[in-house]
């Protein structure tokens, strides 16, 4: 099946889950309507429950899954629907409280049934989890405490809403119906089970060694990777990888990063660049020859693998030059003709990463270098500011309708080269990009 | 088309399809 057709297929795979429990409604015994605005409610509440719920089947990395998207959009729309998602749940007990003022006493926990106050701090767990992921950032909350904080929310709430949906008992009497809902919860506990165990005690049988740190421009760390004891894995250039470092696979201090050298590099051995732009990169400096690492990967779609053409024109910004790197590496590596274009947006070009390499594969691969600085040195006679339409326009080629295009940077950065690329006459099916923010 | 306005877009259509389907839940019920 081809990406576009499987990846139509596991939408219909989504929408068939988060809607099971409310075609489980319409069957089997009738229940006395409650009016249009309580029936409403009660759907909600069931709609919202199923989707929390297959948020974390999205998050729980199925390779097979995924991999017709790439699952930096899978996170995405994990975001995306999340909204959603709360939308529907706030509206269920906004419904009845509005169209039954008398039972405002089931926010009370005094006075109201123990299945009502679960219900009410299921949708407390749920607000905290939201308020967490948007604001991370504001409320100072580091990754690897977020991490914790999120899974352990999120299955409070889910945990809470199901003990409410048993305890209140609409729709799900029906001895059937509530095998059907043991069921669903215990699918939903299995998956949690195979995040959190079966996948990690895998890659606890998987180990890497660092085999070498060198520091490179700007910041930034290249670690290699070797494995010990199996193969490694077969990736496609410009994929990434979840990393452990220095902690075992089920402490979930992982973190996402690409890998930025050639799959054509000694048999599994990978080698990653990160920049130190946060607690836990600020301490890859610190790694030494021989430390262990855990590597659950790879991932991701964005790879000139995937997508065969006449040329490829990459866009990248800061770190971005990660995967665009392995994708170049793995051009020069397999000799390849094709001619290639390169725009490298950087701040300055004494910390340019990756400066020297660039340079070398120049050599090597029918390569144009634009590098874009923001704060160019004295006498510097390149581009300087960003990628925008106009620079682009002096530099992309005249085929460029039948090139593919990667584009790899902070959000705002991609954004802006993604409109600039349009304002060019690029298709948006040729643009690919890669986000790198997957919080 | 992006692949994050895809993204956002199923989602947007996903829940309008949820809502949608609850709707019709509720009008069955009680017509």
């Amino acid at each position: 099946m081809n990406p576009v057709n499987s990846g139509g297929a596991w939408t219909a795979v989504y929408l068939g889950l988060v809607l099971a429990p409310l075609v489980v409604l319409f069957v089997g015994d009738p229940v006395p309507p409650g009016g249009f605005w309580w029936d409403l409610a009660i759907a909600l509440g069931f709609a919202g429950l199923a989707m929390m719920s297959v948020q974390f089947i999205l998050t729980a990395r199925f390779k097979r899954a995924t991999a017709p998207f790439g699952i930096d959009v899978i996170y995405y729309f994990h975001r995306y629907i999340a909204g959603m998602a709360f939308a529907i749940v706030l509206a269920h007990p906004a419904i009845i409280l509005t169209a039954n003022p008398d039972l405002v006493f089931y926010l009370n926990p005094l006075e109201a049934p123990w299945f009502m106050t679960v219900g009410v701090l299921s949708i407390v767990a749920l607000t905290l989890v939201i308020v967490t992921s948007y604001w991370r950032g504001a409320l100072g909350i580091s990754y690897e405490s977020w991490r914790v904080i999120h899974t352990g929310l999120a299955v409070a709430a889910v945990l809470l809403a199901l003990l409410h949906v048993q305890g209140v008992g609409f729709y799900v009497a029906e001895p059937w119906k509530r095998g059907l809902w043991t069921v669903i919860t215990l699918s939903w506990i299995g998956v949690i089970g195979w995040i959190r165990i079966v996948k990690p005690w895998r890659l606890l049988r998987r180990p890497y060694e660092v085999a070498e740190v060198r520091q490179e421009r700007g910041d930034a760390w290249t670690l290699a990777l070797a494995p010990v004891g199996h193969g490694g894995f077969v990736f496609q250039p410009g994929q990434f990888v979840w990393l452990t470092l220095r902690h075992s696979p089920f402490a979930m201090r992982e973190h996402p990063f690409s890998v930025s050298s050639s799959p054509e590099l000694a048999p599994g051995r990978i080698e990653l660049t990160i920049k130190e732009l946060g607690d836990f990169t600020r301490t890859i400096g610190a790694t030494a020859a021989g430390d262990r690492a855990y590597v659950d990967g790879p991932y991701g779609a964005f790879s000139i693998d995937r997508h065969p053409a006449r040329g490829y024109v990459f866009l990248a910004g800061g770190i971005g030059i990660a995967p665009v790197m392995s994708m170049l590496r793995a051009l020069a590596d397999r000799g390849d003709a094709r001619p290639h274009v390169l725009f490298h947006a950087y701040r300055r070009w004494d910390r340019l990463t990756f400066r020297e390499a660039l340079e070398a594969l120049g050599t090597r691969l029918d390569l144009r270098i634009v590098y874009v600085l923001e704060e160019p040195p004295d006498g510097w006679d390149g581009e300087r500011g960003r990628i925008t339409a106009d620079l682009l326009a002096r530099y992309l080629p005249e085929d460029r309708a039948e090139r593919e295009y990667f584009v790899c940077g902070p959000e705002p950065m991609i954004d802006a080269t993604e409109r600039a690329l349009r304002d060019n006459g690029v298709p948006m099916a040729r643009v690919r990009s890669e986000l790198f923010n997957l919080v | 088309m992006t692949r994050r306005t895809m993204a956002r877009l199923l989602a947007l259509l996903s829940g309008l399809i949820v809502l949608a389907v609850a709707v019709v839940f509720a009008w069955l019920q009680n017509r």
